[in-house]
């Protein structure tokens, strides 16, 4: 909402400077958002008084001015006609451009010195008037600059108006604030106080068979006008607040809609088929052109004005052009109505039409002040275009709807703001803003005018008070409430150990969107009837490409790895934990289950003098899965072979069981699904159902007494067949079930010469240890050979030579 | 005799003083005061002087011999100083070479700072909860006293899933989730992802948010107030200026915008703050009557105070970040940073 300053100085006194009036209104709730200072661009052209006119010594034409300002005299030549002594002019004088862009000089005019010009309307840029000097009021001050004399240098405040304030909406009601929050009294503007009886009973009628859509209708009649350009004042001041002018009568109904929040509307009377106004629901399907000449299609919802034939509005949202007003027309019918404000926004949306009407009504206007605001727009009318106002008004208010009285309890005010003020503050507060009040022992009987239709409630007075106080003088205390008793949150924590693990294994956090595209279970190679396929839709998607609700964190991380290849960021590794969305059978919403999944590719750590760099394989995140479980203190997950992953290679992928259950999957990414994100080199992925781990992972941690009793290691080499998995040698090995066997160390795994083909070496590191007692080194000899001889019967492996 | 003394123990100690090895001492040490040492021998002859004499050059060469064999100790811890310097010396690096550094990653520049925002109210006994993000509209607008139709509800371009299912625009639902479940006194706050149909360097469709709640007997506006207030201090510096400036949220009132002092300009006004020296960091108000009134809470007997911030707009004011964007595109270059 745009407010010109000198507008609002109308209504009400604004003695501070502009800054301190923003901070007043910032401070009472009315944001302002911009200060735009208007600068009338009159640069040394300033009022000066005709001293006396003489002829011209060398032109027939042109006279020889004397004119005075202020402080000085100044000897002009003119060719005007229309000037006399004594009058007040604009001069300009040397230095000034005018808005032509003509810059004024000294300069010798048919051999005589002009010292500067004397203007016309036209040339100022105030009027289209070119005929003449602009002859200026006779109380403007002498050598005033122009634009201040004229009132032309003005500040506009763009003002940020919340949904509840609908009164707001208007220069009055920006007065209001301002007289209520610097204690003042608004200063109304004139409203003749014409009578509701009268001809135009005769001439005119309004029926409203829709009541509930159209609680009233007041109509005004003026005749004879005649259209035409505004003037200056009315078109500069619409302007300031962002209306375009259009023509004086079309101008006074927005001249008084930004005045008191009131849209109006002027119909062309004689368009109107049998000259009177119907207000009904639209009839389905019906059409109908508005103002900007686009057809509109109606619906049985949408409430019309119509003649006594046909529609000529779409009430409260566009007039239409069957009935607009014309250079030729003549009568005038004036509507000020008050619409239903949620149909209004209804039909508004639906039509896709934001109007400044529709935007007033649909918020709610003032229902009280309808029929004043019509006497002013028609006397208005009658001083801008002439002709005469009809007498009589017509005000189809059949139900007139009276604010409701609220009760505010003093002691309620204070308990709920943490203040202690008397009844006589919150009763000033209240009057301030023009609240009629009567007294009662402990509360305020408070009755709101028809404007503030946003105070319905005890806390809406409350509300108002601590406004006009001032939130700024309302104490700084501390709750006297206990604080709750589950402040840690277990699986936040669990998450963030989750994530510390990550970070340590150099892997960075993203955040994706959760919507993704459809394309995913393509992309991703998913079979069709994959769970993860049915995901959630969204109705207005920003695009396509974000249209369904993630089952996956996978293709949020190939978006990533993609995008920073494209930047050379080829060396990555990153997590995400967040949730994804499973639809739910016969269920609203969907489950929301926690995933942690991981992207590593490339090289290793940093390039370094002190190591080769090595590139990323299946072992690094398998090994980050295992710190991660035991961080979560998680027992007994087996990393199973699975070749049945879609989106991974079917011979470099695992599954991480627990008691049966699926806690994730692991590996490298399938060659088919890398060529469609388009990335041309490995990727490891890992992708866990964190709720899971979670559920699975241990509260307590309990201590375990030192080894009082030293270890004996045993170092293990055995030679195998090249398809023997290791996991085999280490089931085999837990399996022998040596009580003195603390811990097996995989040191070496090595294929080629000396071994023959298709077989491997691998060695294992062996501690024995006993809680007991120190064990001697025959004791740990028999075990471990015993352990040698077992392998070699269960696993048919060689010792290596 | 005396003066062959005086010129044996002032050779001697000038040698010592030059010997460079432990041989070298060594040497000097048979050499003088060795079985056949010079004053060994000097010793051996003092029995056969005279009386007189015997007494007093056996005082001055036992006191040199016990001299010289401090001396002799000295010099000994002198050389094998000097060897340790030495041999530390050949183990020299070059401490220039860049360290073996781990690489570690770094949590997200968004994770971090709800991280420090949860800390925070924490220490005021804040619970945390978290909720769906697809949600019911009831719980999205309905019981915060958003009926279809409110205007409130085209402040937020809203994602739909169906008619009465949507993306969370806010963090919001929590507080009558929250209500729903457990009776007063309620403290909770709830983090989160939300969403919005807009996209621009300053709106992101999914952004976060940190609802927070508190509800009991006698909680007061000047209470909201004072927790806010701390959240600032602790979040800005205890210097930071703020303000509450009357507002509107359908689901409280009387609502506060929360204004901190521009963190850019010290409040003098610049291009962050559109020169207005505030910024606006978060919203907050008293809990509406009607908001009670969707989950059976008695308003007479209870009032309470609700607040929401958002985490990007928190984390572009700290970090200096001026497009919302560079938190989802990840670009790990833009993530190391933090």
């Amino acid at each position: 909402m745009k407010v010109s300053l000198n507008w609002l100085k109308d209504y009400v006194d604004i003695q501070m400077g502009v800054n301190e009036l923003k901070e007043i209104l910032t401070m009472g709730g009315l944001e302002v958002e911009q200060v735009i200072p208007i600068i009338g661009g009159f640069d040394k052209i300033v009022v000066a008084e005709i001293k006396s006119i003489r002829k011209h010594p060398n032109a027939d034409k042109l006279s020889l001015v004397d004119v005075v300002t202020d402080a000085q005299n100044f000897s002009v030549v003119c060719g005007a006609t229309n000037i006399a002594v004594g009058q007040k002019v604009p001069l300009a004088i040397e230095g000034a451009r005018l808005p032509n862009g003509m810059e004024i000089k000294k300069s010798k005019i048919r051999g005589i010195v002009s010292e500067g010009m004397l203007c016309s309307e036209s040339e100022l840029g105030l009027g289209e008037d070119s005929s003449g000097i602009m002859i200026l009021s006779k109380d403007l001050k002498l050598g005033a600059n122009l634009g201040e004399a004229l009132g032309l240098t003005d500040t506009v405040l763009e003002l940020s108006i919340t949904p509840n304030r609908p009164d707001c909406l208007s220069i009055i009601g920006i007065a209001r604030e301002v007289a209520a929050l610097t204690n003042q009294k608004v200063r109304y503007p004139f409203i003749p106080d014409y009578p509701k009886e009268g001809e135009i009973h005769k001439k005119t009628s309004v029926t409203i068979i829709d009541p509930d859509l159209c609680p009233r209708y007041v109509a005004k009649m003026i005749e004879g006008i005649k259209v035409g350009p505004s003037p200056y004042w009315m078109k500069s001041r619409l302007e300031k607040v962002g209306i375009r002018s259009i023509n004086n009568v079309v101008d006074v109904t927005n001249y008084v809609m930004m005045e008191y929040g009131q849209p109006l509307h002027a119909f062309d009377f004689d368009l109107l088929e049998e000259g009177r106004i119907v207000v009904r629901r639209a009839n389905e399907g019906e059409e109908f052109v508005t103002l900007d000449g686009v057809k509109r299609r109606l619906d049985s919802e949408m409430l019309m004005i119509c003649d006594g034939v046909k529609p000529v509005a779409i009430a409260g949202v566009m007039g239409g052009l069957n009935s607009e007003i014309r250079e030729d027309t003549k009568n005038v019918l004036l509507e000020s109505a008050y619409f239903n404000p949620a149909n209004n926004r209804e039909t508004s949306k639906k039509l896709g039409l934001e109007t400044e009407a529709a935007f007033r009504f649909g918020r709610g206007i003032d229902y009280g002040a309808c029929l004043n605001v019509a006497n002013r727009a028609a006397m208005l009318i009658k001083e801008l275009a002439g002709g005469r106002v009809v007498e009589g008004g017509i005000d189809a208010y059949v139900k007139p709807i009276q604010p409701k009285p609220i009760n505010l309890r003093i002691q309620r005010v204070n308990h709920v703001l943490g203040l202690e003020i008397p009844k006589r503050m919150v009763r000033k507060y209240l009057e301030n803003l023009e609240l009629t009040i009567e007294e009662r022992e402990d509360f305020l009987v408070v009755t709101p005018p028809t404007f503030r239709q946003d105070l319905e409630r005890e806390i809406d007075l409350i509300e108002e008070v601590a406004r006009l106080h001032g939130y700024d003088k309302i104490p700084v205390t501390l709750p006297k409430s206990p604080p709750s008793s589950r402040t840690i949150n277990r699986n936040l924590l669990l998450e963030q150990k989750a994530i510390e693990v990550l970070i340590h294994h150099g892997y960075h956090e993203v955040i994706t969107y959760s919507f993704i595209s459809p394309s995913f279970g393509d992309r991703i190679q998913l079979p069709q009837d994959d769970i993860r396929r049915r995901s959630i839709k969204i109705l207005n998607p920003l695009s396509e490409e974000y249209s369904v609700m993630r089952t996956t964190l996978i293709p949020g991380l190939l978006e990533t790895a993609r995008y920073n290849i494209a930047r050379k960021n080829s060396n990555l590794k990153i997590f995400e934990l967040r949730k994804v969305f499973i639809p739910k059978e016969g269920e609203k919403l969907p489950k929301e289950i926690k995933y942690l999944s991981g992207l590593a590719m490339g090289f290793d750590g940093y390039l370094s003098w002190t190591s080769p760099l090595r590139e990323i394989d299946f072992f690094d995140i398998k090994g980050c899965l295992e710190d991660l479980l035991e961080a979560l203190r998680i027992d007994g997950v087996r990393f199973l072979r699975v070749e049945n992953v879609p989106y991974l290679h079917p011979k470099k992928s695992s599954a991480m069981v627990l008691n049966g259950e699926n806690l994730g999957v692991l590996g490298e990414l399938h060659p088919d699904v890398l060529s469609r994100y388009e990335i041309d080199r490995k990727v490891y992925l890992f992708e866990v159902n964190f709720d899971k781990l979670i559920e699975n992972s241990k509260e307590e941690i309990r201590f375990s007494p030192l080894p009082k009793f030293p270890a004996v290691y045993r170092d293990l080499s055995l030679v195998v067949d090249k398809e023997l998995e290791v996991g085999k040698i280490f089931e085999a090995i837990n399996a022998f079930c040596d009580p003195f066997i603390n811990e097996v160390n995989l040191f070496d795994v090595y294929e080629g010469s000396p071994l023959p083909e298709g077989k491997k070496g691998v060695s294992f590191r062996i501690k024995y240890q006993s809680k007991e007692r120190t064990l001697t080194d025959d004791e740990v000899n028999q075990d471990h050979e015993r352990l040698i001889s077992k392998l070699r019967e269960v696993l048919k492996v060689d010792l290596r030579q | 005799m005396k003066e062959d003394l005086k010129n044996l123990r002032e050779f001697t100690i000038s040698s010592l003083n030059k010997a460079q090895t432990e041989r070298e001492v060594n040497e000097i040490r048979v050499k003088v005061l060795g079985r056949k040492g010079t004053l060994t021998g000097i010793l051996k002859s003092i029995p056969s002087l005279a009386p007189e004499e015997r007494r007093e050059v056996g005082k001055i060469a036992n006191e040199i011999k016990k001299e010289l064999e401090e001396r002799i100790e000295e010099a000994l811890v002198r050389i094998r100083d000097q060897q340790k310097r030495e041999a530390l010396e050949k183990e020299k690096i070059d401490i220039t070479l860049p360290g073996r550094r781990i690489p570690m990653g770094r949590s997200h520049p968004i994770s971090q700072v709800l991280n420090e925002i949860i800390g925070i109210f924490s220490h005021l006994g804040f619970e945390v909860v978290e909720g769906p993000e697809v949600e019911l509209d009831y719980y999205n607008f309905e019981a915060l006293n958003i009926p279809k139709g409110h205007p409130a509800r085209e402040m937020q371009a809203t994602f739909f899933i169906s008619d009465d299912v949507v993306l969370r625009t806010h963090t919001s639902p929590m507080e009558v989730r929250t209500m729903e479940k457990q009776p007063p006194p309620v403290r909770i706050i709830s983090p989160g992802p939300v969403y919005r149909r807009d996209s621009d360097p300053t709106h992101s469709p999914m952004f976060h948010q940190v609802e927070g709640l508190l509800v009991d007997r006698g909680i007061t506006f000047s209470d909201l107030k004072g927790v806010l207030t701390y959240f600032v201090h602790q979040m800005f510096g205890e210097k930071t200026r703020l303000r509450f400036r009357p507002s509107f949220f359908p689901f409280t009132e009387p609502s506060a915008e929360v204004d901190i002092e521009c963190v850019m300009c010290k409040g003098k006004g610049c291009a962050v703050c559109s020169n207005s020296g505030w910024l606006e960091i978060l919203g907050s108000g008293m809990t509406d009557p009607a908001v009670f009134g969707f989950v059976d809470y008695d308003p007479e007997e209870l009032t309470g105070f609700a607040f929401g911030m958002g985490v990007e707009r928190i984390a572009m004011l700290k970090f200096g970040i001026n497009d919302i964007r560079l938190f989802f595109t990840n670009d790990i270059r833009f993530l190391r940073q933090f």
